[in-house]
């Protein structure tokens, strides 16, 4: 298997070459349960793929989704990604991939974001973590 | 604070004992959402036997809402099944069924009932400390992970009306943690700091306090009740 980028239809960032593993950027716009329903099912598969690889998995969300401020569903997908990608993380570690969550505020560079997340792909001695990209998330609720 | 709470999964395990513990305690009439026939064992709970991942399953809630004629204070989103797998072994039936269940009926419950909800009403979705992580549990994790996330999201938009927020219980004495084989259950205990599992009746005590005017300023929020385990 040669690595995975999904960027969504909507997001400005050039996908860089990835040797292994996945980068999985969650979907803007979401407002429905079939869409949740068909973004977190995605999801689901490409990680199983790169976990049976023994491959590491990103997820990229919206730091505004993740806290709620974009409705339900499109909340339901970035906090359901990042609590799969702990679990993910508790199940890699001894296999040696990782798992991790990149949280982006708005204005960001899609680009910047991108390269974080493969360099967290690329790691392997994180896992498990939410990496915020941008102040968004300082003081508030988040865990 | 006379009126409906609509509990889902009200036939077994916690999910009965918050819906018989609204009916003691209320004064609420509350209405038991399961797909389980058990549900009429409960005396003075209106059953809505359905499966709520059904299309008209949220509008035969509704309608049992309107029929009680009460306003409706409170809806607790319980329901919710495990169907655990390593991630790599993991079926794509398990995962569905999973999500569809735990996350997909509460979301369309929530969307059905909100616009019911008397002002100074509540929500109270029942997640699970697994969406802090968990081996096996990726669908399920994500699953409660969801729920967690759309407790927020709902927290915002039904403000300042209705308050919205979650439980995530860890190793309670239901059924479901009961079927875990002796030997990995008692490992799991001796790494909760409180040294035993949780009761049902100290989940359905935190549904109260929750649904009650007691929390009248407390929306949003992820209530861990899980003996310390968190922190271990």
């Amino acid at each position: 298997m040669i690595g995975e980028i999904r960027i969504p239809e909507g997001v400005d960032a050039e996908a860089p070459a990835l040797a292994r593993g996945l980068v999985f950027w969650a979907k803007p716009g979401i407002e429905t349960w079939d869409e949740a329903q068909a973004e977190l099912t995605l999801a689901f598969e490409l990680t199983r793929n790169s976990a049976r690889n023994e491959h590491s998995s990103v997820y990229i969300v919206a730091n505004d989704s993740l806290l709620g401020r974009r409705g339900p569903a499109e909340a339901m997908v970035a906090a359901g990604l990042l609590s799969a990608a702990r679990t993910a993380a508790v199940e890699g570690w001894k296999k040696s991939w990782t798992a991790n969550t990149v949280a982006f505020d708005d204005g960001q560079d899609p680009s910047l974001v991108l390269d974080r997340a493969v360099s967290l792909l690329e790691d392997g001695s994180i896992t498990g973590e939410l990496v915020h990209i941008g102040p968004g998330h300082i003081g508030k609720a988040l865990a | 604070m006379n009126g409906t709470v609509v509990v889902t999964g009200a036939a077994r395990g916690i999910g009965r004992v918050i819906a018989e513990t609204l009916r003691d305690t209320g004064p609420f009439t509350v209405v038991g959402v399961d797909i389980a026939p058990e549900l009429a064992l409960s005396e003075g709970i209106v059953p809505v036997q359905i499966d709520l991942t059904a299309s008209d399953g949220p509008e035969a809630v509704k309608a049992a809402v309107e029929e009680t004629g009460l306003p409706l204070l409170g809806v607790v989103n319980n329901a919710g099944i495990t169907r655990d797998a390593r991630l790599i072994n993991m079926t794509d039936a398990d995962f569905s069924s999973v999500l569809t269940v735990n996350l997909g009926a509460a979301f369309r419950l929530a969307e059905a009932l909100s616009p019911l909800i008397a002002p100074g009403g509540a929500i109270v979705n029942i997640a699970s400390r697994a969406y802090l992580g968990n081996f096996g549990q990726y669908n399920y994790s994500m699953s409660k992970g969801g729920l967690v996330g759309m407790t927020r999201a709902l927290a915002i938009d039904l403000a300042p009306h209705v308050r919205v927020n979650a439980i995530a219980p860890g190793l309670i004495a239901s059924e479901m943690s009961l079927a875990i084989p002796d030997e990995i259950r008692e490992k799991m205990i001796a790494a909760i700091p409180l040294g035993r599992m949780g009761e049902p009746q100290e989940i359905a005590d935190a549904v109260w306090y929750l649904l009650s005017p007691q929390s009248a300023y407390i929306t949003g929020h992820v209530l861990v009740i899980g003996g310390g385990r968190s922190l271990t």
